[in-house]
């Protein structure tokens, strides 16, 4: 059967509390979304994922960073380095440690969805020849990430995966550690691709120690309204796959 | 209806210096079965890289292997990547014609162009080409075939006039086929006069609309090679059984395994935003829908359990319309290979007969009592 993650489940054990799940629905109208793909080095094909995630073959790295224009706690700017993979048969980026520029943002998304978000400062930038995202922390860039030569593509043609966030949950009055999916729907108004170029990324500051991107696969940008879900599914970092995940 | 073996060459972890060796053996094996016991066709896929569920990167070996050790059974190619980061078309009809000599005239062509990222980005192939190359080739393939010397200067392929050798051994040449994957790819089969090679599991409802819009387009069609091809070919799973329910839950192991595979691979869709890759919403849907049911029953439309269970379901394609079915017989080796060649003797000996091509009818007039 395949391969399943090797990573310590205690790597886990340090996500927000999902304090507030449900509660009132959130759109982000007219949200930027720039999303990154690279092939990560084989060599961390397991080592980044916990017992309950098969890796991608190959493996690859996603990064993600969202400008919400408007959005019930003000605007923000999200940061995320995810590591594609499969939850049982379904495709998954598990997200362990992501950057945010608005406190009031990092604790919403926190408490309601389990972003492991932290503050720092996060931008998305647009022109006509490039976009790009970073996220700087106290002046050193932790990640640049660009889409070069944008050409017009359907949103339609961009599939972003089900985000699988590190954090943890009451159960039996102590909290323990789960991945929390979560499936935003977008409307897309708009959609470029373009060539990739990760610039600067430091694994440690997402928490993928020994992650390497390596070989460029695709950019994209597209501008939608982003309706955040309702948690449905939640996963056992520690069992097997076909354990691991329970339901809400 | 006829019947045929199809392979994937999924090969379980954890590989010992003889377990691919091992795997192409029992293939083998049953492929020789198989012949004997009078299935129709054999067919293997190309792929590259894909890790457990496919180690089935040169099918052209694979399948002169089978040519050489059967008598009648016809040697499906399924299907030639026409991708020029993976293959040359000069290259692919000279094999392909090799194979119909060595064969004695077995050959059945199918094509297609990867539909993943793993490989497409392992050969560094742009997926926005990938539909135009097949184009291209499935209309100069057997061009080469027939004519005795060949030229073409084309958008993504050129050749000076040149023989290209040597010819097939069926003529004008054999079957072409179209892989069908993506939802609308039959409707570019029908429209080229080409089989189409159906890939995936949908149910029978989802299958019926297809196959019927197939036969309405074909009617109209431009074929590319001298003939058309109107045949609708299936995939399925096969195990059978004497005990229903022993037949069953092994054969939805089967499945179940196989579909955990294919859902590992990185779809050509999830890496990289193109149309030339429609959204993949519907079909792992379908995958799912075809191969599961709920607790205590058996998909409807999987060749499973017990020969009149498999009969069953297969007067059931036959009434939607379908030409040929492909078994897929084993997924890692979960099934012991003494049960998979039990399984392919009972069904050619309680399910096969039940589809026999019957005698054509008497002219009127002659045999009569009158």
């Amino acid at each position: 059967m395949p391969l399943v993650g090797t990573r310590p489940t205690t790597d886990f054990e340090h996500g927000p509390l999902l304090r507030q799940p449900g509660g009132e629905p959130w759109v982000l109208p007219s949200a930027q979304i720039l999303q990154v793909m690279y092939e990560i080095e084989q060599g961390a094909m397991t080592s980044l994922l916990p017992p309950a995630l098969h890796p991608t073959i190959p493996p690859t790295l996603v990064v993600t960073v969202m400008r919400a224009p408007e959005s019930p706690v003000g605007p923000f700017t999200l940061a995320e380095a995810k590591v594609g993979c499969r939850s049982g048969a379904r495709p998954r980026a598990l997200s362990v440690r992501a950057y945010c520029d608005s406190a009031a943002a990092c604790e919403a998304l926190a408490a309601r969805w389990g972003y492991p978000v932290h503050p720092a400062e996060v931008v998305l930038a647009k022109r006509y020849d490039r976009s790009w995202g970073a996220v700087r922390i106290g002046g050193r860039t932790v990640l640049e990430a660009h889409l070069v030569d944008p050409e017009a593509i359907s949103g339609s043609d961009i599939q972003y995966l089900a985000t699988l966030n590190t954090a943890r949950v009451e159960r039996g009055g102590e909290a323990v550690p789960r991945l929390i999916q979560v499936d935003p729907e977008y409307q897309f108004h708009s959609a470029d691709r373009g060539m990739p170029e990760l610039l600067a990324f430091d694994a440690e500051a997402f928490a993928l120690p020994g992650a390497e991107p390596y070989w460029p696969v695709s950019a994209s940008l597209a501008v939608a309204d982003v309706a955040m879900p309702e948690l449905r599914y939640l996963v056992d970092p520690a069992k097997p796959p076909l354990a691991a995940v329970e339901r809400i | 209806m006829k019947f045929g073996i199809f392979y994937e060459i999924s090969v379980p972890r954890p590989w010992g210096p003889t377990t691919e060796y091992e795997v192409y053996q029992n293939c083998l094996e049953q492929v020789k079965l198989a012949d004997e016991l009078g299935f129709d066709q054999v067919w293997a896929v190309e792929h590259h890289f894909l890790e457990e569920y496919s180690h089935c990167s040169a099918p052209e070996v694979f399948l002169t292997a089978c040519a050489m050790v059967t008598k009648n059974i016809r040697i499906g190619r399924g299907i030639v990547v026409c991708v020029p980061e993976f293959n040359n078309p000069i290259k692919a009809a000279e094999v392909a014609a090799t194979m119909d000599i060595v064969s004695g005239g077995r050959l059945e062509f199918g094509t297609g162009r990867s539909a993943t990222w793993t490989e497409l980005g392992g050969m560094g192939a742009d997926p926005d080409e990938t539909k135009k190359t097949w184009d291209e080739w499935v209309r100069i393939i057997p061009k080469m075939w027939t004519e005795e010397r060949f030229g073409y200067q084309g958008r993504a392929f050129s050749m000076p006039q040149r023989a290209v050798l040597p010819k097939p051994l069926q003529k004008p040449h054999p079957p072409m086929w179209v892989a069908v994957t993506s939802p609308g790819t039959e409707l570019d089969a029908a429209d080229r006069g080409m089989g189409s090679l159906g890939l995936t599991f949908g149910g029978f409802a989802e299958q019926e609309k297809k196959i019927a819009e197939y036969r309405r387009r074909i009617k109209y069609c431009d074929p590319v090679g001298s003939f058309v091809n109107e045949q609708v070919n299936t995939v399925n799973f096969l195990f059978c059984h004497e005990d229903n329910e022993y037949g069953a839950k092994t054969g939805q192991r089967l499945a179940g395994t196989f579909n955990y595979l294919a859902e590992q691979l990185l779809a050509a869709r999830q890496a990289y935003p193109t149309r030339s890759y429609p959204n993949l919403g519907l079909l792992p849907a379908l995958r799912r829908e075809a191969t599961s049911a709920p607790e205590g029953q058996i998909p409807e439309g999987l060749c499973i359990g017990n020969p009149d269970r498999i009969i069953e379901v297969i007067k059931k394609w036959e009434s939607v319309g379908v030409d040929r079915i492909n078994f897929l017989l084993n997924a890692i080796e979960t099934v012991p290979q003494e049960e998979v060649l039990a399984s392919l003797r009972l069904f050619a000996k309680e399910v096969m007969p039940k589809f026999a091509e019957k005698p054509a009818p008497a002219p009127a007039g002659v045999g009569g009592g009158n």
